[in-house]
């Protein structure tokens, strides 16, 4: 089935980096220019901020399990989820250290992490081709990708919760409280879900991308519970959107999955008495 | 930024060592995947990372207690509690394994990996059904499981030392535990995967001939990577202490 269009990684790439950092810096930049506007409109922009950050999440969480599947499609050996875990693993280390190591220019954070996540992700993906030896072509590639992509669903997803990617605040309302794992598990399983439960034949970018998204807008919904214990009424909106993304997205998993099946047919109960 | 000094170069090397243990552990453990969960190979049913993972984050529990509750506790004593619990909860989840492997699906423990148990000196062949790559989880699977969670622990409460004590001066308490603990669980995760990818899916322990051939290589890249790690949590000290 070659006539089907996919969307090429690049595109995917340009999609999760641009959108992921894009949500994560209106997290900052709507607060300050709420500052400036004086007034509900400038409140409005205060309360709205930390929602783009789940935003940007998504974009990362899409990109992320495209990566995945480009990867596990050759048979890890170990199944998708160990795939999901090494990239949060590696996003993790990867996000304290470039939120924490710039100090008061907290601006650069956010890219300083996306830059050591891919190289982290490049240093493991060549130890994996070339000294694992698991000759998988796209290894070191996809290695990377995840890296940087599970690093921004970290970010993202915490700035959710904390208002902002500033390392002081994150850790007392990300890390202090434990909801740094449940960023953690959550979008491990958000970024390896899709392909896991779509692999096989016939498995298609599109239906994966939908489930990606309605995976990513879960996530959201359970990180604007957290925020709404952090940050009050931007919880809300966060969980609210979440929900209505979720729906939405599903909606669309579950129209592909009509497109693509033969025929859905209701089998009935199981009949209590063999025939 | 922090200034090299010899105490840095050896909290880098530690948290390299420990990442190395965590991935060496793996080698140990008796991870049969999908085919151990139907009783078609030998070992527990699941894959290498939940089980590398849930016993080092059990030990990682039990590493940080003795550390929060023991204010003499230095390195041997941390890195003991964090392998005596892994020892606990993998011997614990083998055993409830075996329970159901017995009772439930019925099988006889055997490994088709060698001819004889090495510690038992039982036959093994006979007992394996065919077409299968041996059942349950014999004698030589569980003790050289239950030595690859003591090392997982111990590498886990290593890791968790070092940071705790890189980590307490610059934050409050609370905040030390918590940056400590997932930076730790984050090694962690990099390291159970990288071993696993190595062993593709399934080892039976320290008898099994793949043991030899992979251990090398994944100890290799295990401790580079967690070298790396460990230069990045150190300079995330160099910049907390703004």
């Amino acid at each position: 089935m070659s006539d089907i269009k996919e969307r090429s990684p690049n595109e995917l790439v340009l999609f999760g980096i641009i959108g992921g950092l894009l949500g994560i810096y209106l997290t900052y930049i709507l607060p300050a220019l709420g500052m400036q506007i004086s007034g509900n409109v400038g409140e409005l922009l205060n309360v709205i901020a930390p929602t783009f950050g789940a935003l940007g999440g998504i974009c990362a969480v899409m990109w992320g399990a495209d990566a995945v599947r480009r990867v596990a499609k050759y048979g890890l050996g170990t199944g998708v989820p160990s795939i999901g875990q090494i990239a949060m693993g590696m996003g993790i280390i990867a996000a304290m250290f470039g939120l924490a190591i710039v100090q008061t220019k907290i601006l650069a954070g956010p890219i300083v992490a996306l830059v050591t996540a891919s190289i982290i992700g490049f240093i493991i993906g060549w130890f994996a081709q070339n000294v694992i030896k698991m000759k998988i072509p796209v290894m070191i590639r996809c290695m990377t990708e995840i890296a940087a992509s599970g690093t921004i669903i970290i970010i993202g997803f915490s700035a959710a919760v904390a208002g902002n990617f500033e390392f002081a605040n994150i850790v007392k309302l990300v890390f202090d409280n434990g909801v740094m794992l449940a960023v953690f598990w959550v979008g491990a399983v958000a970024m390896l879900h899709p392909f896991n439960a779509c692999l096989g034949p016939d498995e298609r970018q599109k239906r994966l991308l939908y489930l990606a998204g309605s995976t990513g807008a879960i996530t959201m919904a359970i990180m604007g519970i957290a925020a709404t214990m952090t940050l009050g009424a931007s919880g809300v909106i966060t969980l609210v959107l979440g929900i209505v993304l979720w729906v939405i997205f599903y909606k669309k998993f579950w129209d592909e999955v009509y497109h693509d099946a033969a025929s859905v047919v209701g089998t009935g109960l199981i009949p209590k008495t063999e025939a | 930024m922090v200034a090299i000094d010899p105490t840095l170069l050896t909290n880098i090397f530690l948290i390299g060592l420990s990442g190395t243990l965590v991935c060496l552990a793996v080698h140990f453990i008796p991870v049969g995947g999908a085919p151990a969960a139907m009783a078609q190979a030998t070992g527990i049913g699941t894959g290498t990372v939940e089980l590398a993972a849930g016993s080092g984050l059990v030990g990682l529990i039990t590493a940080s207690y003795m550390y929060a509750y023991e204010p003499l506790a230095d390195i041997p004593l941390v890195m003991a509690a964090g392998a005596m619990g892994s020892m606990v909860m993998l011997a614990s989840t083998m055993f409830a394994g075996s329970l159901i492997y017995a009772y439930g699906v019925a099988v006889p423990f055997a490994s088709a990996q060698v001819k004889k148990d090495p510690i038992t000196g039982d036959r093994q062949d006979l007992y394996i059904s065919k077409g299968t790559q041996g059942q349950g989880i014999p004698t030589i699977c569980f003790v050289s499981g239950v030595v690859g969670a003591a090392l997982g622990g111990a590498g886990g409460g290593l890791i968790y030392f070092v940071l705790m004590d890189l980590y307490k001066p610059l934050l409050s308490m609370t905040s030390a535990f918590a940056v400590a603990g997932v930076f730790t669980m984050g090694v962690m995760y990099v390291n159970s995967v990288i071993p696993s990818y190595g062993v593709g899916g399934t080892i039976e322990g320290v008898h099994d001939p793949k043991f030899r051939r992979v251990v090398g290589k994944d100890v290799i890249t295990s401790f580079f990577v967690s070298i790396l790690c460990g230069l990045l949590a150190v300079l995330i000290a160099g910049g907390m202490s703004v």
